[in-house]
């Protein structure tokens, strides 16, 4: 059992920091601020996600494992509020992502047009 | 492993601040600002000060951010540029006197160190007597509210003059509008 | 105990990452989304190096810094959405404040 968890710790660590690493590199590569949110988008899903992971299958059934749950818990929710609000601040500037057909990216706010107006409207 | 984590830190925080010195965009100037201070905090975490850490976190990357921002929102957002005519002397002057300070640190007692005399007299005494005298069981906080309570004193007046002072540059400016709603709102009313 | 090295190694190869982004960004946004990644980073470094340190305890602060980061980045992109971005004047720094 020691032998299981161990591996299983090592196998979720070492993925877990390849995809911060991949990440990160993606961060810094990508020619658009789109594209480079997408990328730094991996760093607070998987590249967490499986470092606790990894972290967790160390700790055992303590209290330190709540712990992890919790962090993991408000990541969850918060990291993807966080990009869209950053999205949406991007979008409201102006900004547009580079397409190949031209198409743009239309921010939607309250749907105060009809229903077939708003269905028309791309939705962010 | 502490040495390489601690190393790469400080040499990103020397990264860091080589950028905000260089930098024109105050905005940007504000963000390094903030991650200068979260690369303090964990520094201070793998140096085992966790309560600084906390602090560090808390105030630097939080609460001293934000403030910058709504400072920037009542500024301009380029810095006005300086004039080079100083710029060699003081740099020299700037590397004189760094190099005095580190020369002075160089007889300093090495981190950590058991014999260094400032483990010897006072502090001593806080930690055999604070169980009996104080009787809380974290010696830092009997440190910093019964034996330096004068200290704690001076530092919540200085903390509490300093938040009335940023409420009342801060709290007087609205919401900056754009730029044409602000003039079409201050065009005087001319009376028919 | 090794496995803790090797993920500290690798976050701390990703922190370099995104300061460079966050050093380069041409626009405002590129800053706000390393500063982003640095946070969690950050999160993830303080957890491991306590697990390495042989005190978990270290999780609190890292539960702290995960709340501190995201209000943050949402302070950060609510005055940068109010500031009343591109001057008329000016075309060229658009996106940039």
């Amino acid at each position: 059992m020691e032998m299981v968890l161990f591996v299983l710790s090592w196998v979720s660590i070492i993925a877990g920091g390849v995809f911060c690493i991949i990440g990160a590199f993606g961060m810094l590569k990508m020619p658009d601020v789109f594209t480079r949110l997408h990328a730094a988008s991996l760093i607070d899903t998987l590249g967490i996600g499986l470092i606790f992971l990894g972290l967790a299958f160390q700790a055992g059934f303590t209290l330190v494992l709540a712990k992890l749950a919790m962090v993991l818990v408000f990541v969850f929710f918060t990291s993807p509020t966080g990009t869209h609000a950053l999205c949406r601040a991007i979008l409201s500037d102006g900004m547009q992502p580079e397409t190949i057909d031209g198409s743009r990216a239309v921010l939607v706010d309250e749907p105060e047009t009809s229903p077939d107006e708003a269905d028309e409207a791309e939705e962010v | 492993m502490e040495d390489v984590i601690i190393i790469s830190l400080l040499l990103f925080m020397a990264i860091a601040a080589i950028s905000i010195a260089r930098m024109h965009n105050l905005f940007a100037v504000v963000m390094m600002t903030g991650l200068f201070s979260l690369l303090g905090a964990a520094a201070y975490v793998v140096m085992d000060a966790v309560d600084v850490a906390f602090t560090e976190a808390a105030v630097g990357a939080g609460v001293s951010t934000v403030l910058m921002l709504g400072t920037l929102a009542l500024t301009t957002s380029e810095e006005k540029p300086a004039s080079p005519k100083h710029a060699r002397s003081a740099f020299v002057l700037v590397v004189i006197t760094g190099a005095i300070l580190v020369y002075g640190t160089l007889d300093m007692p090495s981190y950590g160190d058991p014999n260094a005399p400032m483990h010897h007299h006072v502090a001593n005494r806080y930690l055999e007597a604070s169980e009996k005298e104080i009787g809380l069981p974290n010696v830092v906080t009997s440190v910093l509210a019964s034996y330096r309570g004068y200290d704690t004193l001076g530092e919540t007046f200085v903390i509490f003059t300093a938040a009335c002072g940023v409420l009342a540059i801060l709290g007087r400016s609205r919401r900056p509008r754009r730029r044409d709603e602000a003039e079409t709102d201050n065009k005087p009313e001319v009376d028919a | 105990m090794s496995m803790f090295a090797v993920a500290t190694v690798a976050v701390l190869v990703s922190m370099y990452m995104a300061l460079i982004r966050a050093i380069r960004g041409p626009t405002v946004f590129d800053r706000i989304l390393a500063i982003n990644a640095f946070g969690t980073l950050t999160v993830i470094l303080i957890a491991v190096h306590g697990f390495l340190a042989g005190r978990p305890e270290f999780l609190d602060l890292s539960l702290v810094y995960a709340l501190i980061n995201f209000i943050g980045t949402i302070a950060v992109t609510k005055f940068v959405k109010y500031r009343g971005m591109s001057d008329p004047d000016d075309e060229g720094l658009r996106g940039d404040l």
